[in-house]
């Protein structure tokens, strides 16, 4: 019987021990803790590159896209669509719309996000330190940039005196900032930048910042804030980097069906690699379809609606007669009309038609149809952006010269000041057909006071009756310029006040 | 029998010995002492008494324990009811027992033989039910419970146990958001008092937390709903408790069970009608110019998507055993073939409950159960979603073409629908499948350490494997970019548990006590592994065919740990006055840091005034008790790491080929348990022994709520786990069974009805609305379920626009409503509707006629008073905003505005939409109150004389039709929705969203026992 008591014990302890095994600590497998997540150098790193990869969601990248590019008029939506990019595109915003609201949560969560490391890095650290905290000031200047121009009515109204965003700050304690002015924005975003780009001394690829990419938001945010010099003197010091080169012939044709980090030209783009394609979630998506039902055709011919892509937005019937001026114009790579038997089709669901040229500056990055990693900057930018500034200043011949160095690269004829015209014009009507569908077509009208004038198919034309007017002209005082700040925000800070 | 009865010993011996583990072994050993022991009392037989055991009907009864007076003396009545028993003792009595019947005490005369009738117990108060820890007659308990036996459980045909349960309960509201059957349904227990916690019961199977269950093998249900019935489950039962009994056999006869149903499904749509291509011609001609010719075509998509399915059930199972050892197995076969196509499920389910005394100190159970199930799910399928597009794709598109093989919608001339798409299509080839193996196994020792003082031990393993596999191919719209994908996922889960369990259980007179002290201990482990493949061949869903790969593969570990002790005191005064109390101290690995344990208390009481001398005269009154408990409960069910400060390293972390971290989850150190405070008082009252009546009223409140608390994108995170404020639940609940007619015509009537009110009573300091802005904002002095968006405020009768109300401030401070066309400022304004999720009452009745050898049972359920966003409106009923989409038929009573001057309900409609008039309003908020016929079984049972020569011991067939008639006034598929979704899915509670509709089910069915 003794040898049962034993047993009886053991048990009772081999349980109790069980019970006991059961409070070990444990761990998530797919996070860190936060005290360790910044505790050296080299975590410091990998959470710079979590920062990036920030700007690779879809809340940011693609939601920031719709909201830049859509109130264009490079681009016409052939078709309603349930999705809040047709409220983007048709200027019928409302304070719930996603888009707004995605990239709003995701840029703050960036700025929040590069404030912790910017907090953790002493200005006099090792200079790997530096860098990475030159990365962050240019993470948290351009996410602050571009909220501001979305949200906040543009510089030149009032000289930035108008509401902008809330500016967040590392250290910063209170989570309920009401909004600054807009000037008061841009003149932290510069500080930033000219900061950034004191710090940064490696020369990392175009999916990173570094200095010169500082250099070159400096010199789009000055032209913004029309401090011309300054925007001149910016894109000098790009230009003149020799980092850069603008593609020529053949390359250029394929600018954007290449690796991304090959590209000469790119300032800085978000990268996207091979198995991060988004398939029918990308921007691209919205572009373009590619043949092949049968999955054997070749995709980078144009095929019907929903094979590869949506394919409900389209290159404005007045963008591409700008562009047919010239027909040798080596632009029209970007632009993909789709025919079938030579006849171009049209997208039936409006009167009158919207013809369907779809678009692929979204599309074929290493052969993948949706694949594309955004551009965000690069030096044909540069060049437009000195000649804009030059134009302003009365520099005519110097604006001149920089169109024309995009001209030639097109393949166009250059033009000169007899020829010319009205230069400013000149100028803002070559950034419409070379930096067309990256974001810039809608400032570039508004912070020059000009309306915005679309005259061609599309359901811009639903917010007419008859739905047949086809015109739609947007002044720059429109209060729809901006967009309204998310609601779900103002419902968790009383102190945001709403756009009108 | 008696060699089946060795030949199982032999079995069990083989697997414990080839397991060579010293505990089997010495167990063993210890069994072979005792039974050496026991044999000479065994044999030492004098006078044998034959006996038969019949109920009132004279139909033997198998099965029943007859144990002479005084001394340990037992036997079981076999398939003839008939028993021998050679008596030991001097007493000359015998008891009888047998469940549902009362228990007969006859003394013997002196005849050898003896009849025995046993009248049935109509009253169900002597039933024992298992309840925390114990089992316990339902006469004696201090709390709240209901019970629902196998049978009443499984008139519904369904695998899942939340449609079996829906109505049969008080306070037990069930409800599905559709009627996939690959999916569940959610139950809440009196309301729900939490927010972002989970709100749903907790499982217990056998004894122990979670574990696996078929509905086929389960002996009963008991709901615990007060804090001294969850008290020992008090750390983790906030939201009630639901234990479930398996069958276990009887010593006796072995009996074979032989139950088989099969049946149609077919889809019901109730008040919602899509448009033809004539009726959505008409209309969009008032607001376009659609081209004739998209009247050559008629699709019905809804037709194309739904047929009738076939389900099965079928279920083989035999019980019995000797005293010592008894046996449950079973196996099933469950199919159900979903309304929508390609959809369904199968399930294969296995179970062996064993359980055997080794001698009088020592029982051992070994409880198995294994489920495979596999599902064919489409409306997993990205796009070419079924269901989705069955609802939305265009009457003017063919689904065929002339050849009898689905078009394409990508390249078919003229194709309208928006997304280009023809399901139909894409699934001849794509699919989205699962399979799952859900094997648990329980380990059970009992051990009697002295007369009084007992220790039992219960050990379970639950494992789960499970594997999806979704393919798009080449040929389809979803699989052309890519030349056709395959995804793999798989995951495998593992709860390890134990708990054990020391008892001291004694009588001092009329004093009885029972002391229990518990120490229980639960592991989890779960890990995931995600693939997939692109460029494959058309036609070869098979990864080797890859030739490159879309996204990177991925996969994880999760895992939380549980422990927990409690002492419990459970005292009574002559089975007249009855105390219990508790105590319970858990930790949970889910908490922050600083607070990981919760202390839990409970105490409950009673008093059966029936058994007082001054209640003797009253005869009208056979049963009365009073009852009332009070203590606290905790809830964790939240995420598994929500107190934690992360940073994410998963592949959204990875750029340009790096690994990276970004900040996803703030820091709560000192997130702890949600509490909750329950205070319960009951009544239990039978009447001319005909009618008992329980009625229970209660009050929860529940404290440091577990909150995902949303947070202003500038904070840098989207939310953070806190513990804020408090919530009550009020409630009363009525169940009234009546045997309106006991004669040969039988008619039971069960109704019950529960009734709750939902109150938020605090938040954070100075904060009015947990979640402000959102529809369910969760605030204070309103219901949690109360909506809150812009007021609809009907269409302009001047110019045809939505108006919604707007609250305008004057410089006085004083608010007005004014009315706006402008949705940008009805959605600043956002109101309280008056109009909440929660019903205000729910419940069921359950008539049952019988009448010699036929029966008639039905049950209707109902649900009043709450209200359901029909979002999908939003689609259907939108103006204009979609022109290729289909669009509903509108309602009764809707009328649309054509001309200045017109009252109507619906705004003009206007290509691309008319002023937003489709964003989310109270315009969508609709009454879903319902009464819902969900069975009605007419049986007959096959007349004894016609088995007995076949050895058949008895047989049913029977004709059952489930949800048969459903009365409502909600404008879409079904009212029913879901009121307690996952916590990440928070957002579609009470919403109701392209509803899977439920089935209307036709059944046949036979049960035959050997």
């Amino acid at each position: 019987m003794k040898t049962i008591k034993y047993i009886k014990a053991l048990i009772i302890i081999g349980f109790l021990g069980m019970v006991v095994n059961a409070c070990k600590k444990v761990e998530p497998s797919t996070a860190i803790d936060d005290k360790t997540a910044l505790s050296n150098a080299d975590n410091i790193g990998i959470a710079t590159t979590g920062n990036y990869a920030v700007l690779r969601n879809p809340s940011y990248v693609r939601s920031g896209h719709f909201l830049m590019e859509y109130p264009g008029d490079n681009i016409a939506q052939g078709q309603s669509s349930s999705d809040d990019l047709s409220r983007c595109y048709r200027y019928t915003h409302i304070p719930t719309g996603t888009h707004a609201t995605n990239f709003w949560t995701q840029a703050y969560h960036l700025i929040a996000a590069a404030n912790l490391i910017i907090a953790a890095i002493p200005d006099n650290g090792a200079e790997e330190l530096q860098q990475l905290k030159g990365e962050n000031l240019y993470l948290r200047a351009m996410a602050q940039f571009n909220l501001v121009r979305i949200f906040g009515r543009p510089y030149t109204q009032g000289n930035g005196s108008n509401p902008g965003v809330p500016i967040l700050k590392e250290n910063a304690t209170d989570i309920r900032p009401a909004r600054n002015t807009v000037k008061e924005v841009y003149d932290a975003v510069v500080v930033d930048l000219l900061k950034a780009a004191d710090l940064m001394t490696e020369q990392k690829a175009n999916p990173y910042a570094s200095k010169e990419v500082a250099y070159a938001l400096l010199s789009r945010v000055y032209l913004y804030m029309n401090d011309n010099t300054n925007a001149i003197k910016y894109a000098d010091l790009v230009i003149n980097s020799g980092r850069y080169s603008l593609l020529q012939g053949g390359d250029y044709k394929n600018y954007f069906s290449g690796v991304p980090e090959n590209n000469k030209e790119t300032i800085f783009c978000i990268k996207y690699t091979k198995t991060q394609d988004q398939g029918f979630s990308a921007i691209g998506s919205m572009y373009y379809s590619g043949q092949g039902p049968d999955g054997t055709s070749s995709l980078t011919t144009p095929g019907g609606q929903g094979n590869t892509g949506w394919g409900e937005i389209y290159a404005s019937r007045t963008y591409v007669e700008d562009l047919d001026k010239y027909p040798d114009d080596l632009r029209h790579s970007f632009i993909a009309p789709f025919l079938d038997n030579g006849v171009l089709q049209y997208n039936k669901k409006l009167t009158p038609n919207t013809p369907m040229y779809y678009i692929t500056k979204y599309s074929f990055q290493e052969g993948i149809v949706t694949l594309s990693s955004p551009v965000y900057l690069r030096l044909a930018e540069m060049y437009l952006n000195r000649a804009e500034a030059n134009a302003k200043l009365g520099n005519t011949q110097k604006a001149l010269d920089d169109v024309n160095i995009i001209r030639t690269r097109a393949g166009i004829p250059t033009l000169t000041l007899a020829t010319a015209g009205d230069v400013l014009g000149a100028v803002l009507e070559e950034r419409h057909l070379e930096l067309a569908f990256e974001g810039q077509r809608a400032y570039d009208l508004f912070r020059n006071n000009l309306p915005m004038v679309r005259n061609y198919p599309g359901t811009h034309a639903l917010n007419n009756t008859p739905s047949t007017n086809i015109m739609q002209t947007v002044l720059p005082t429109d209060a729809r310029v901006v967009f309204f700040i998310p609601q779900t925000e103002i419902d968790n800070n009383p102190k945001l006040t709403q756009n009108p | 029998m008696i060699k089946v009865y060795s030949q199982l010993n032999l079995d069990f011996r083989k697997v414990f010995f080839s397991k060579g583990h010293f505990l089997f072994r010495a167990l063993f050993k210890i069994a072979c002492c005792c039974l050496f022991a026991l044999l000479p009392t065994l044999v030492s037989a004098q006078t044998t008494i034959n006996g038969t055991v019949k109920d009132d009907k004279g139909t033997p009864v198998i099965g029943a324990t007859v144990t002479e007076k005084g001394v340990k003396n037992t036997a079981v009545t076999d398939i003839n009811g008939k028993f021998k028993l050679s008596l030991k003792g001097k007493s000359g009595i015998l008891n009888v027992t047998y469940i549902g019947y009362k228990p007969k005490e006859v003394a013997i005369g002196s005849s050898n033989e003896v009849v025995i009738t046993l009248d049935e117990d109509l009253n169900n108060l002597n039933e024992v039910v298992v309840v925390g820890y114990s089992s316990k007659q339902v006469s004696q308990l201090s709390s709240s419970v209901s019970v629902i036996n196998g049978n009443k459980l499984r008139d519904v045909t369904s695998n899942d146990l939340g449609s079996l349960l829906q109505g049969k309960a008080p306070g037990v509201m069930v409800s599905s958001a559709s009627g996939d059957p690959t999916g569940g349904s959610s139950i809440l227990v009196r309301g729900a008092s939490s927010i972002s916690a989970g709100a749903s019961p907790l499982i217990v199977v056998d004894g122990n937390i979670g574990g696996t269950y078929n509905p086929t093998d389960v002996e009963s249900v008991t709901v615990l709903k007060d804090a001294a019935a969850t008290g020992l489950y008090g750390s983790r039962a906030a939201n009630g408790v639901i234990i479930i009994t398996t069958k276990m056999g009887k010593s006796g006869q072995t009996k074979i069970d032989i139950n088989s149903v099969t049946g149609f499904n077919k889809a019901t749509f109730g008040n919602f009608h899509l448009m033809n291509s004539q009726q959505l011609y008409d209309y969009q001609k008032t607001f376009m110019n659609p081209d004739p010719s998209v009247l050559k075509n008629n699709t019905n998509w809804l037709d194309m998507a739904f047929r009738t399915g076939i389900t099965q059930n079928h279920t083989i199972s035999a019980s019995g055993g000797s005293d010592k050892t008894q046996f449950y197995v079973s196996g099933n076969y469950y199919k159900e073939q979903g309304t929508l196509i390609d959809n369904g499920t199968t399930a294969y389910n296995f179970r062996s409950n064993l359980t055997t005394k080794l001698n009088d100190k020592l029982k051992l159970s070994v409880l198995l159960n294994t489920i495979y199930t596999k599902d064919n799910n489409p409306t997993r399928l990205f796009t070419g979603n079924a269901l989705y597009d069955a609802y939305l794709s265009m009457p003017y598109d063919p689904a065929y073409n002339a050849d009898g093989t689905p078009t394409d919608g990508r390249n078919y001339p003229g194709w309208v629908g928006r997304d280009k798409e023809n399901f139909l299509q894409g699934l001849q080839y794509n699919f989205a499948d699962a399979k799952t193996l859900n094997t648990s196994g329980d380990f059970n020792i009992d051990y009697a350490i002295t007369k009084h003082l007992s220790f039992a031990t219960y050990n379970r393993a639950t494992l789960i494997n499970y594997r999806d596999e979704t393919y798009y191919d080449a040929r389809t719209k979803d699989g052309g970019a890519n030349s056709g994908e395959l995804y793999n996922n798989s995951y495998f889960a593992s709860t390890l548990l134990t708990s054990n369990r020391l008892k001291y259980d004694n009588s001092f007179g009329n004093h009885n006590l029972t002391l229990l002290a518990v120490g229980e201990g639960q592991k989890y482990h779960y890990d995931d592994q995600a693939l997939n493949g692109k460029g494959l061949p058309p036609g070869r869903p098979i990864m080797s065919t890859a030739t490159d790969i879309v996204s990177n593969p991925s996969g994880g570990v999760d895992e939380y740990n549980f422990r927990k002790y409690l002492g419990q005191a459970d005292y009574n005064y002559a089975g007249k006055y009855f105390l219990v109390g508790s105590y319970v101290h858990e930790y949970s690995s889910r908490f922050g840091g600083n607070n990981p344990s919760g202390n839990f208390y409970q105490a409950g009481a009673s008093w059966i005034l029936t058994k007082e001398n001054f209640m003797k005269n009253v005869q009208s009154i056979n049963f009365l008790k009073l009852r009332g408990s009070y203590g606290t409960t905790g809830n964790a069910e939240i995420g598994n790491y929500a107190g934690l400060g992360l940073y994410s390293i998963d592949q959204s972390a990875s750029y340009n080929g790096a690994p990276g971290a970004y900040p996803s989850q703030k820091a709560n150190p000192n997130l702890t348990w949600e509490k909750m405070k329950t205070a319960n008082i009951g009544v239990d009252l039978g009447l001319f022994n005909r009618i008992d009546v329980n009625v229970d009223v209660y009050q929860k409140t529940s404290s440091a709520l577990l909150f995902k608390k949303p947070l202003p994108a500038t904070s840098g995170y989207n939310y953070v786990f806190e513990n804020i404020g408090s919530v009550r639940n009020r409630g009363l609940e009525i169940n009234v069974t009546s045997r309106n007619l006991v004669g040969a015509f039988k008619w039971e009537t069960n109704f019950n009805i529960a009734f709750n009110r939902n109150k938020v009573l605090s938040l954070d300091a100075g904060e009015s609305m947990a979640a402000p802005g959102a529809q369910l904002p969760i605030a204070v002095g309103h219901d949690m379920n109360d909506w809150y968006m812009p007021i609809w405020a009907g269409v302009n009768p001047a110019n045809g626009k939505p108006q919604w109300e707007k609250l305008v401030t004057d410089a006085n401070g004083n608010v007005t409503k004014q009315l706006t066309s402008v949705y940008s400022e009805a959605s600043a304004s956002k109101q309280f509707t008056g109009k909440s999720a929660s019903p205000k009452f729910t419940g069921g009745i359950n008539n049952t006629f019988s009448y010699k050898n036929f029966s008639l049972s039905t049950f209707l359920n109902f649900v009043y008073g709450g209200y359901v966003y029909n979002d999908s409106r939003a689609y259907f009923d939108n103006d204009g905003l979609y022109d290729s989409y289909n669009a509903m038929v509108p309602a009764k009573g809707w009328t649309r505005w054509q001309k200045p001057g017109d009252i109507a309900t619906e705004p003009q409609a206007i290509q691309g939409g008319n002023n937003n008039s489709n964003s989310a309003s109270s315009r969508y908020l609709e009454n879903g109150s319902y009464l819902r016929l969900r069975n009605v079984t007419l049986g007959y049972q096959l007349p004894q004389t016609w088995l007995t020569n076949l050895k058949i011991r008895s047989a049913r067939i029977f004709v059952s039709g489930d949800n048969l008639v459903t009365f409502t006034k909600f404008t879409g598929v079904d009212p029913e929705v879901d009121l307690n979704p996952d916590v990440d899915n928070m957002s579609t509670k009470g919403v109701s969203s392209f509803k899977y509709p439920v089935s209307r089910k036709i059944l046949f069915g036979v049960n035959v026992g050997f």
